[in-house]
């Protein structure tokens, strides 16, 4: 491809490093409705500079394990078992200062979702996980699934969807310990989220999502064998499944999440996720996808979720993560492909092939 | 009581009504990840919830307390169930003698105001939608909710948040057990107006597709009331419903061929009745090329039901309607010995890889990779 239009501009590297770290070092009050979600929007911006390489290099050693150090700072134990809270947002400081170890409340308990989020972002920081309390953790899992086989965000709470079911999975899957989890009923679960499009919504009867379809189609892989019917999609099934996720890939080069809506830089990650996990990675225009990524850059760095939006971590990793999986041939890139190199994503636990690898050796309780 | 903004409210501290709490900072360790640069408004809340609930309060000053922290962040779940335990006890606490029968407590309804306003505020927040569940299981009161959506609906007619909640109301209030029989099916009354509801959930995505022909959240909201709700157990009741929907798909893609929700509609409905794709050849010929002037139009003046044809103005080759008839051909060469309808499958997904669909050029190619090699058909 000579042609001049298809000649991809630069990745702004630099730019996207300093989003993600003006992100770490704070943020605008108009981002309040982040505090009970500070674990994630840490991981996007952590795992950010993970996938750019840069961890190494541009942040020191300091710095790296003052970040794991307030990560471990949300771990907490309590009646419900161990895991981690988003943030101290609803942790008291006269509490805090005397008695560190206080139990959680049931107001204050670890959220499954943030939980996940904590152990790729310690990964992606090469802890060793002495600190993790296995035991604690299996045992919160089991407290968040539900009648249904879902999972809710806390113990206890109404709110639960595939999101949370995929979290407990993934955590289960770094465990290698699926003993906090009734796999058939959460796999049954799965199953009642499919729809006639061929892709999964949040919850029973909602409507095919990119994110809910990744989140299923990586559940299913994730789990372990059980020789349930449900857990292994039928030939038929798994076509229909391609078919609807490539054909979210639009003429803007970008994924939509649903049927006939515009394309999304996170629907990037999600569906082509979904269709490297399935085997369909190759099927995948990646040329045009990078081409769309790249003009949902923004100037002075980050990335937005589509062109002339305002960029923010959550899409600059999704983004970052999608290119993992689907580089652009050097064809395409010319001048600018050292800009557009990237080492290999493990698609199924979001973290790059060798987070992940960190991930399995460190995780799991020592055979003895 | 429900507040303004918080902008103008006096803080916590100053209000003599608060003076008996000691307010509950936040800990933060020395270096924060992402710490964020709060109001003085919000900290000033969170200090005072968090001592709120470290001493278990729950009286009337709780839901004005909850209420400034969810406006100021709605994603605050523990504000949230804090609030809706708070709202329970109080509920359960004060006397309903003064309510007349059949009426909600004032409390529950003013909660309700609120939640409308906070809806359409905070949209695309779980937890608005998660704290409404949670009430409408309490007022049992399914059919304002669905009145409410329906204005929501128009605001934000593809908003993710508002169908789920609209799907979970009409499968959990009136909803098909797995034998596809309506729950409480012993009590006649509850019977009907299931019946009633899902008729008129009908009428409903009738008017939104009316609006926007190419919403899929409404195509999709479709064929869970089509399908899901479930009508009847007569064959001739399902054979009469199949043919109703399948003139409903027909007919919405002759109006708009390259719309790909109907066509994944029309895949649906064949697909979960097991009809195979070929009986719908004759339908889909005409938009699988170019359009021609004259003889075409005269054809469009004779009404045919079960072959509308496309409209003048459409654009064809429809991109949908080709990949369905290289559907078709291809199961059908797959029984054949000289393969012939395969080859004419392979001519279409060469059309569509080379010129009508290039963006899945490579999924095209699989296509004929995979027919070539006698991989089952899919259809």
């Amino acid at each position: 491809m000579s042609d001049p239009s298809s000649q991809l501009s630069p990745l702004l590297r630099a730019g996207h490093v300093a989003h993600c770290r003006r992100c770490l070092n704070g943020l605008p009050a108009s981002q309040t409705d982040v505090d009970a979600s500070r674990l994630a929007l840490s991981f996007y911006c952590i795992g950010s500079l993970d996938l750019l390489g840069v961890l190494e290099e541009q942040v020191s050693v300091k710095d790296r394990k003052s970040w794991a150090q307030w990560l471990w700072e949300q771990h907490a134990r309590g009646k419900y078992g161990s895991g981690f809270r988003p943030s101290p947002f609803m942790t008291a400081k006269h509490l805090s200062e005397s008695q560190k170890e206080l139990e959680y409340t049931d107001y204050d308990t670890p959220h499954i979702i943030m939980t996940y989020t904590a152990l790729i972002s310690l990964a992606i920081l090469r802890d060793d996980f002495s600190r993790l309390d296995r035991e604690g953790l299996l045992q919160f899992i089991s407290a968040c699934q539900r009648e249904d086989g879902s999972f809710s965000t806390v113990p206890g709470s109404n709110e639960s969807d595939l999101r949370t079911l995929y979290c407990a999975f993934a955590i289960s899957s770094m465990l290698n310990d699926w003993s906090g989890v009734d796999v058939p009923r959460a796999l049954a679960f799965v199953a009642t989220c499919r729809t006639y499009e061929g892709g999964y919504g949040q919850s029973p009867f909602c409507e095919a999502q990119g994110g809910t379809t990744y989140i299923a189609i990586a559940s299913l892989q994730l789990a372990p064998a059980t020789g349930a019917e449900s857990e292994t999609l039928t030939p038929l099934e798994r076509q229909a499944t391609i078919r609807w996720l490539l054909d979210n890939q639009d003429k803007s080069g970008g994924f939509s999440g649903r049927t006939g809506k515009d394309a999304d830089a996170c629907y990037c990650f999600w569906c082509g996720a979904a269709l490297k996990i399935l085997g369909a990675g190759h099927l995948v225009n990646s040329a045009a996808l990078a081409m769309f990524l790249s003009r949902c850059q923004f100037k002075y760095g980050g990335i937005a979720k589509s062109p002339g939006e305002n960029p923010d971590p959550y899409h600059t990793y999704l983004s970052l993560a999608a290119l993992s999986m689907y580089p652009p041939e050097a064809s395409a890139t010319g001048t600018y492909s050292a800009s557009w190199n990237f080492a290999p994503l493990d698609p199924l636990l979001n973290a790059k092939e060798e987070t992940a690898l960190w991930i399995r050796q460190h995780i799991p309780a020592a055979r003895i | 009581m429900p507040l303004p903004d918080p902008d103008g409210v006096p803080l916590f501290a100053e209000r003599p009504e608060w003076a008996d709490v000691l307010p509950l900072e936040q800990y933060e360790d020395v270096n924060p990840i992402a710490p964020i640069f709060y109001t003085e408004e919000y900290k000033a809340a969170t200090n005072y919830f968090r001592a709120i609930v470290k001493a278990g309060e729950k009286s009337p000053r709780v839901m004005e307390l909850t209420e400034s922290v969810i406006r100021q962040n709605p994603a605050h779940y523990s504000a949230w169930q804090y609030r809706y335990e708070t709202l329970t006890f109080l509920l359960a606490s004060t006397t309903s003698d003064s309510t007349p029968k059949g009426a909600l407590p004032p409390l529950l309804a003013a909660e309700l105001t609120l939640m409308d306003e906070l809806a359409v505020q905070f949209l695309k927040t779980y937890q608005v939608w998660h704290h409404r569940r949670l009430l409408v299981s309490l007022t049992k009161q399914p059919s304002r909710e669905l009145a409410l959506i329906k204005r929501s609906l128009e605001v934000d007619s593809k908003n993710y948040h508002t169908w789920s909640y609209r799907q979970w109301l009409l499968s959990s209030f009136y909803g098909a057990d797995e034998n596809g029989r309506e729950q409480d099916d012993d009590d006649e009354g509850e019977t009907i107006e299931a019946r009633e509801v899902w008729e008129a959930e009908l009428d409903f995505v009738d008017t939104m597709l009316a609006q926007d022909v190419r919403n899929n959240s409404a195509w999709h909201h479709r064929f869970f009331v089509v399908f899901h709700s479930g009508g009847t157990e007569h064959e001739a009741e399902k054979e009469r419903i199949f043919k109703r929907e399948l003139v409903y798909a027909k007919q919405s893609i002759s109006l708009a061929p390259s719309n790909p929700s109907a066509w994944n509609y029309l895949r649906g409905i064949l697909t979960h009745t097991r009809t195979p794709f070929a009986t719908l050849e004759t339908f889909v010929k005409p938009y699988t090329v170019a359009q021609k002037s004259a003889g075409d139009a005269e054809k469009r003046d004779i009404v045919d039901l079960d072959n509308p044809p496309p409209s003048a103005e459409a654009e064809l080759p429809c991109v949908q309607a080709l990949e369905f008839l290289a559907d078709i051909f291809e199961t059908q060469g797959a029984s054949e010995p000289g393969k012939e309808n395969t080859e004419k499958a392979v001519e279409l997904w060469k059309s569509l890889a080379n010129q009508y669909d290039t963006i899945r050029k490579k999924y095209w190619e699989y296509r004929i990779r995979e027919a070539h090699h006698g991989k089952e058909p899919r259809t």
